[in-house]
C-alpha cells in the first residue's frame, strides 16, 4: 500500500504494531526476567517487576560448578569471537570466496567452543548445546548442497520426470513426523546406532530435501536460461555451469534456504527425541529441564528457554533482509 | 539439460529422500499389519487388517480427528487475517525502525515449539502472569479444565505461528511495485480499492501457499499438546498425533499406531492435494 502520511494516522500504526510484538514476545521477555530473579521472587504469587538481578540462574544452567575466572574466561571467550567475526568481516571485503570465509568462521567457533570445557566444569546442558550446533551446522550445509543440485536441475529439466519427482518429494515432505517415528526407532535400534550423529544427520537431510527442493528450484526458475547457455557454449560443463555461474546468482535463495532448513532442524523435537538416548538436542533436552516450568520451583528452566532461543533469534535479527529479500524473490510463488 | 545430468543432479538428494522417507513409510506399512508391543517387538503376529479395523472402530480417534478438524478449521483463517494486517501495518513503518518490528514479530516463530509451549503453559499455570492478570480482572482464578486447556492450545497455535504468514505477505508486498499503486491513486481508485484490486491479486499466488503450509503444520500438530496437557487424558485434548503418540507409548499398541500414521499420511494427501496440481501445472507448462 501505498505509504499514509496523516500524522496520526501513522501514530496509531506504531501504536497497534508496538501492542502487537510486545503480545507476541511476552512470554520470552517474561521468561527472561524469570530467569533473572531469585528463586523467592519469581515463586511470588504476585508478580515482582522491580528487584536486584541476578545471574545465578544461567550459571547452574551452564557449569557444573562455577569457575572462579569466569569472568576472565567470558571475556576471553568473547574476544576471540569478536576477532573471529571482525576477521570474517574484513575477508569479505577484500572479495575472498564467500564459502572460504564461512569455513573458517565454522572452524574457528568449533575451537572456542571445543576449548571451553578444557577450562571450566561445563554441565550437561552446554554438551547439549554443542550437539545441537553439530547437528544443525552439518545437516543444513548437506541438505543444502543436495537440495540445489536438485533443484537446479528440476528446473531446468522440464520434462514429465522432473515434475514426477517434484510432486512425489513435496507430498513426502509434507507427512506428519509420527509417520516416520515407529520405523525410525526399529531402524536405528537395528543398526546399533541410536546415539550417533551420522544417523541424526542423515535423516535429518532427507527429511528437509522435499522444502529446500521445492523452494530452490523456485529461485533457478527465475535465473533466465540465456545465462546457463551462454555459459554452456563458451565451453563449460552443466557441474561448472551450476558451480560458478548459477549458484552465485541464486545466493540469496540458497541463504534463505539454509536460513529456513536451520529453524526446522533447530526446532525438531519427536523425531530426536525417538532418534535419541542421551545425546540429546536443546529442544529434547527442554523437556526434561522445564518439565518443572509452571510449577516454578525453580528459575533454572527459564534460563534454559532464554538460552535455547537465544541463537536463533541472533541469527534471524541479522539475516532477516536476507529472509525478506529471499523469500520476496520468487522462492514461494509455487 | 541432458538427462544423464539431469539424473547426476538429482542423485544424492533422492538417494537421501527415499532412504529416509520412503524406506521409512515402506517399513511402517509392514508394521501396520502386524500386531506386537515395545516388548514384544521380536514376537509380531500377522493381524491383516484388523488394526485398521479397530482404528475406524475407535472412538477417540475419531473423537481426535474431530477437534484436529476445529484447530484447523479456527486457527488457519485467523492467522491469515492476522498475519495479512500486521503486514500490510509493517509496510507502512519506515525502513529505519522496521527491523525492531519485525525481529519482535518473529520471536514466537523462531523460538523452539517445545520452549515456546513451555513459557505459555508458565504463563497461565498457577503462579504464571496470566492467570493472576485473569484473577485482578475477572475476580475468579482460572481453573485449567478441558474447556481453558482446548482455549489455550487454540490461543497457543495463533501466536506461535502467526508469524509466518506475517514474514511471506511481507515478503510478498515488498515485491509490489509501486508504480501501480501510483497510477491507480491518480486514476481515483482509494486505499481500500486498491487493495482490493492490486494489493489482494498480487498475494494471491501466496495465499494458498500459506494456507496449505498452515494446514500441514496444524494437521501434524503436537508438540504443545505435549507440553501444554502433559499427554493427561482428563483433557479429551489429543489431535491425531497426539493420540498416536499414545496409542504407541501409553496403550503399547505399535503395530496399531503405524496403522494410525499411514492414516494420517493419506488424510495428509488428501489436504494436500490442490498445493500438488497447482504445482505440477506449473511444472509442466511450457516456459
Amino acid at each position: 500500500m501505498l505509504p499514509i502520511r496523516n500524522r496520526v494516522a501513522r501514530f496509531f500504526i506504531y501504536l497497534a504494531l508496538s501492542m502487537y510484538t510486545v503480545t507476541m514476545s511476552f512470554p520470552l521477555l517474561w521468561a527472561v526476567l524469570q530467569s533473572l530473579k531469585n528463586v523467592r521472587q519469581a515463586n511470588s504469587l504476585i508478580p515482582v517487576f522491580i528487584f536486584k538481578p541476578t545471574l545465578e540462574s544461567y550459571a547452574k544452567l551452564w557449569f557444573r560448578e562455577v569457575p572462579e575466572n569466569l569472568p576472565v574466561l567470558l571475556l576471553g571467550a568473547g574476544a576471540a569471537s569478536l576477532a573471529l567475526i571482525l576477521l570474517a568481516v574484513l575477508l569479505n571485503r577484500r572479495g575472498v570466496s564467500k564459502l572460504a570465509v564461512i569455513g573458517l568462521v565454522v572452524v574457528g567457533f568449533s575451537v572456542i567452543l571445543w576449548a571451553i570445557p578444557r577450562y571450566a566444569n561445563t554441565a550437561d546442558w552446554y554438551d547439549f548445546f554443542v550437539n545441537t550446533l553439530i547437528v544443525t551446522v552439518c545437516s543444513v550445509t548437506i541438505s543444502v548442497c543436495f537440495s540445489a543440485a536438485a533443484g537446479y536441475a528440476i528446473a531446468r529439466y522440464q520434462r514429465i520426470g522432473g515434475a514426477v519427482i517434484l510432486i512425489v518429494a513435496l507430498a513426502l515432505g509434507s507427512l506428519p513426523a509420527m509417520a516416520f517415528a515407529m520405523p525410525y526407532y526399529q531402524l536405528s535400534s537395528m543398526l546399533g546406532l541410536q546415539d550417533s550423529y551420522i544417523l541424526l544427520i542423515a535423516v535429518m537431510v532427507g527429511l528437509h530435501q522435499p522444502f529446500s527442493i521445492w523452494m530452490l528450484r523456485g529461485f533457478f526458475l527465475e535465473i533466465p536460461r540465456d545465462i546457463d547457455e551462454s555459459a554452456m557454449i563458451d565451453g563449460a560443463s552443466p557441474f561448472r555451469v551450476f558451480w560458478s555461474v548459477v549458484a552465485p546468482i541464486a545466493w540469496s535463495g540458497i541463504i534463505t534456504s539454509a536460513l529456513l532448513n536451520a529453524l526446522g532442524v533447530y526446532h525438531s523435537f519427536l523425531i530426536v527425541r525417538v532418534l535419541t538416548r542421551n545425546k540429546w538436542t536443546l529442544a529434547v533436552a527442554m523437556s526434561k529441564y522445564v518439565s518443572t516450568l509452571y510449577a516454578a520451583e525453580d528459575t533454572v528452566p527459564f534460563a534454559a528457554a532464554v538460552s535455547a532461543s537465544i541463537p536463533l533469534l541472533i541469527l534471524v535479527f541479522f539475516c532477516q533482509e536476507q529472509l525478506i529479500k529471499g523469500l520476496g524473490a520468487g522462492a514461494v510463488k509455487g | 539439460m541432458k538427462r544423464r545430468h539431469f539424473l547426476t543432479f538429482i542423485a544424492p538428494s533422492m538417494i537421501s529422500l527415499v532412504t529416509f522417507t520412503i524406506v521409512p513409510l515402506v517399513v511402517a506399512a509392514w508394521l501396520s499389519f502386524q500386531s506386537f508391543g515395545y516388548w514384544t517387538m521380536d514376537a509380531r503376529v500377522f493381524v491383516g487388517l484388523r488394526n485398521y479395523a479397530e482404528i475406524m472402530a475407535d472412538p477417540s480417534f475419531w473423537q481426535a480427528v474431530g477437534w484436529t478438524l476445529l484447530i484447523m478449521a479456527i486457527v488457519t483463517p485467523t492467522e491469515m487475517f492476522l498475519g495479512f494486517v500486521i503486514a500490510l501495518l509493517l509496510d507502512q513503518v519506515s525502513k529505519r525502525h522496521r527491523g525492531i518490528f519485525l525481529a519482535l514479530a518473529l520471536t514466537t516463530y523462531v523460538s523452539v515449539p517445545v520452549v515456546a509451549s513451555y513459557m505459555f503453559k508458565g504463563m497461565f499455570f498457577p503462579g504464571g502472569l496470566g492467570s493472576w492478570l485473569i484473577q485482578l480482572v475477572t475476580g475468579k482464578r482460572l481453573i485449567i479444565d478441558k474447556f481453558t486447556i482446548k482455549s489455550l492450545i487454540i490461543l497457543y497455535q495463533i501466536w506461535r505461528d502467526t508469524p509466518f504468514p506475517t514474514l511471506v505477505f511481507f515478503a510478498g508486498l515488498q515485491s509490489l511495485p509501486e508504480e501501480l499503486l501510483d497510477a491507480a491513486a491518480i486514476d481515483g481508485a482509494g486505499r481500500l480499492k486498491q487493495l482490493r484490486y492490486i494489493t489482494l491479486p498480487h498475494l494471491a499466488p501466496l495465499l494458498m501457499l500459506v494456507a496449505m503450509i498452515v494446514l500441514g503444520a496444524l494437521f501434524g500438530m503436537f508438540d504443545p499438546i505435549f507440553v501444554i496437557t502433559g499427554m493427561n487424558p482428563v483433557y479429551h485434548a489429543d489431535t491425531i498425533m497426539a493420540y498416536n503418540w499414545r496409542t504407541a507409548t501409553q496403550f503399547d499398541q505399535l503395530g496399531k499406531a503405524n496403522a494410525m500414521a499411514l492414516l494420517s499420511v493419506m488424510g495428509s494427501m488428501v489436504l494436500l492435494f490442490p498445493f500438488l496440481h497447482r504445482t505440477w501445472v506449473s511444472q509442466t507448462e511450457e516456459r
